[in-house]
């Protein structure tokens, strides 16, 4: 296929992911922040700021963290590049260049996320009825996922979307386990609900919840979390289940002579799938998602060398 | 709901001189009396919405929010009878045929211009006219692989060919989304009329395209300016039916006179470009050195005849204006056929007869530009006021050549929604012709109409619309 497809393909599935991911870190932290105490509230929510790292630009054009200023920088504002709004049309300028390669119900899933978020830019979203978003948000995602998986063809254009979508997606999960296990370590000795409120909240961003429930129980333990965000394979949005898409559509596309991107995620994917929470425990956990995160990285700029870059 | 019947002296589609409804329109007039007015509006918000989601969307430029508009789509149908197409087919088949022998003619042995049927300067000094393609093998003799005859009907009840498109002719995909939007959203009228298909239009293309090299096994591309284009919709669409890679200047490069693309397995060698890019911009060495559009060598690789073209370079002569009188005497010619499809009488301001007759009778012709397209820099004679008649003839005196003048035509008109109810509008049709091993159509084309009232331009750039076009099967209905 062609490498500037290749290429859209990848940024339009690493764009839908993140405005999936930016509800629900969003979501959380306005919920969360309900429930902390008032002197924490400004804290948790700027967590959705520190994972995706706008603070400056979040003080530079708001200043005060309260949720509605939150809501509308993450979600409306068309001066920042990485609000919903201009990610979502982010994803469908790159699907109307490779309309050639999506399916009429895909193109039709990207096309109406942006109509209607054109719509909702137009009667803005309040503290109150912004849950309703939130849920738009994850719903246009099942959708476009749910198109996508239900037809279209398994060829080169399936695979370099959802590596997109893994990329991304590992690159999240390393994120926001970073920035609240700071957070919940931070607040531990002084204060155990508020850790404990750290965990539920993170595991709540990466719709990792019940699954937690079910694998350990209602006791949350910061190293199982971490545990069961990193190690577990059956988690969707744990590095594990990532990692191993990435490897397995790495081998599905054809390739040529390019093997180098191959090689590392296979080597990022070894360390993970023969590791154990000792060894992450040994390391340190922050060392060892800002190891990870260098590493994934490195492996997405490595793809776009191999098969998008073009040098004649 | 009613229908509002035609000013006397025009023709209508739908009625006859007395008012009577024609036959081949007869289900579809049934349909509308007995149709409800809310449900009819309902159903156009509903399209409008459809055509949002799909994306058939024209860009603007310039504009901030909205960028995209949608080309008003027109609910009722424009209908042709079985035998009328039965002719339109015939006609257009033959004219298509006449162009390609004469575009291959004046590239090798110039024979209708030293038969003296047109003259050496009406060609060669033609601005369209490239030396550069003289000579040059074609497979099949193939230039104009797609073109699209613009056509009209005028009061006589007379098909006439208005304009020959044998460039880049945008719109096929309007008529594909039209009819799928009429099935969808009145599925019940096709059960009782008996519609033609168009669907089938991106196969026939493809095996056009295919037809166009004479490799056993081409691989074919589509090659468009980019996503901004105002029919960039329509090349997604048709690489997309058609299974091709839809690629811009920048996925190609060319390597030893042979074209390539970028792919993420390595160069892939291409050999037929459907470009809907204009040939000055194909190849910045060899055309405009501004063209970001298009590939660098390109035009090398065509002249080895390691590329197919379709359309080909340098067919813009045969579809000029200035070009245009001669077609019948072509089909004359290389065909020794009469010509069934009539041309309108056209006389040419270059010739001193012609242009006396021209500046004598101003008010009641329409002056073209003989190099213009769009429906800009004309003169409608009928319509214009004395300062703009007296201002032609100035421009007409200085450069007589620049000019052709047509009698006023006016095109037939149709039923059609409008803001006071159902009343007529004016319209024209382009079929689209497809020239590989055999010339082959679809029963149809794309119906444009002018929703003002009275109006005559049907240019989407200048507020005209679409219609839903039905070819009937048989005309027993």
């Amino acid at each position: 296929m062609l490498s500037r497809d290749a290429a859209s393909l990848f940024w339009m599935a690493r764009y839908l992911e993140r405005a999936e991911s930016q509800a629900r870190l969003l979501d959380i932290s306005l919920t969360m922040a309900l429930i902390d105490v008032p002197e924490d509230r400004e804290e948790q929510l700027s967590v959705p700021l520190l994972v995706t790292g706008t603070a400056e630009e979040f003080k530079e054009l708001y200043g005060d963290v309260t949720p509605q200023n939150l809501i509308d920088f993450m979600l409306l504002d068309d001066r920042h590049p990485a609000s919903v709004f201009n990610i979502i049309q982010s994803a469908r300028d790159n699907a109307l260049h490779v309309r050639g390669n999506l399916s009429a119900d895909v193109w039709d899933s990207i096309n109406l996320s942006y109509i209607e978020m054109k719509e909702l830019r137009k009667t803005g979203v309040t503290e109150s009825n912004a849950s309703q978003i939130f849920d738009w948000t994850r719903a246009r995602s099942h959708i476009f996922r749910g198109a996508a998986y239900g037809t279209l063809l398994r060829t080169d254009a399936f695979h370099f979307m959802r590596l997109g979508t893994f990329i991304e997606r590992a690159d999240t999960t390393a994120r926001v386990l970073d920035i609240r296990h700071k957070m919940a370590s931070a607040s531990q000795d002084e204060h155990a609900t508020r850790s404990f409120f750290e965990w539920t909240a993170l595991l709540h961003s990466l719709a990792a919840f019940e699954a937690y429930q079910q694998i350990y129980g209602h006791n949350i333990l910061p190293l199982n979390v971490a545990e069961l965000l990193i190690l577990e394979l059956d988690v969707p949005r744990s590095l594990h289940a990532c990692l191993h898409e990435i490897v397995a559509l790495l081998e599905l596309v054809e390739s040529g002579d390019a093997r180098k991107a191959r090689r590392m995620a296979n080597s990022l994917y070894a360390n993970i799938h023969f590791g154990d929470r000792d060894y992450i425990a040994e390391r340190g956990l922050h060392e060892y998602l800002t190891d990870f995160l260098e590493r994934i990285q490195a492996i997405s700029g490595q793809i776009q060398k191999d098969y998008m870059g073009w040098q004649v | 709901m009613l229908i509002k019947t035609p000013e006397e002296g025009l023709y209508d589609e739908l009625f006859d001189l007395n008012n009577r409804v024609r036959p081949h329109y007869r289900t579809l007039e049934n349909w509308l009396i007995n149709s409800d007015e809310d449900l009819i509006a309902e159903k156009r918000r509903e399209a409008n919405v459809l055509f949002q989601r799909l994306g058939i969307t024209f860009n603007v430029y310039g504009q901030d929010e909205g960028t995209d508009r949608l080309i008003p789509f027109d609910l009722i149908p424009r209908v042709i009878s079985a035998s009328d197409w039965q002719k339109l087919q015939s006609g257009l088949r033959q004219r298509v045929n006449a162009l390609n022998r004469f575009l291959h003619d004046i590239y090798h042995n110039f024979d209708i211009v030293r038969a003296g049927v047109i003259n050496a300067e009406q060609v060669f000094a033609n601005p369209q006219y490239q030396p550069g393609m003289q000579n040059l093998k074609l497979p099949r003799n193939l230039y104009s692989h797609i073109a699209g005859i613009d056509l009209i009907r005028n009061n006589d009840g007379d098909f006439y060919v208005l304009e020959d498109n044998l460039r880049c002719p945008s719109g096929v995909s309007y008529m594909l989304e039209n009819r799928r939007m009429m099935m969808r959203l009145f599925p019940e009228l096709f059960a009782e009329a008996p519609v033609a298909p168009v669907d089938h239009y991106p196969a026939l293309l493809g095996e056009t395209l295919r037809a166009a090299s004479l490799k056993p096994n081409p691989t074919v591309v589509i090659l468009t300016p980019g996503r901004f284009n105002s029919a960039y919709f329509e090349h997604a669409f048709l690489a997309r039916q058609m299974g091709v890679e839809l690629v811009e200047g920048a996925d190609l490069f060319v390597r030893k006179n042979k074209v390539f693309m970028k792919t993420t397995i390595g160069p892939q060698q291409v050999d037929v470009i459907y470009r809907r890019i204009d040939d000055d911009f194909l190849d910045p060495l060899a055309g405009n050195p501004q063209s970001m559009l298009g590939v660098p060598g390109l035009y090398g690789a065509y002249r080895s005849g390691n590329v197919v073209l379709a359309n080909a370079m340098g067919t813009g002569v045969a579809d000029d204006k200035s070009i245009y009188p001669y077609v019948p005497d072509m089909i004359r010619f290389y065909l020794n056929e009469e010509p069934i499809l009539k041309n309108v009488p056209t006389w040419q301001c270059r010739l001193p007869k012609d242009l006396k007759y021209v500046l004598e009778h101003l008010p009641e012709l329409v002056v073209k530009e003989a190099q213009g397209a769009g429906g800009y820099g004309m003169l409608i004679g009928p319509r214009a006021s004395k300062k703009e008649i007296s201002h032609f003839r100035d421009l007409l005196k200085a450069k007589p050549h620049h000019y052709i003048a047509q009698p006023t035509l006016s095109l037939s008109t149709c039923p059609t929604f409008v803001d006071e109810g159902i009343a007529p509008r004016h319209l024209d049709l382009r079929p689209f012709v497809l020239s590989g091993k055999k010339v082959q159509m679809v029963p149809g084309g794309l119906t444009r109409v002018a929703l003002k009232e009275g109006s005559l331009v049907v240019n989407s750039s200048q507020g005209g619309g679409t219609k839903d076009t039905w070819v009937l099967e048989d005309d027993l209905c």
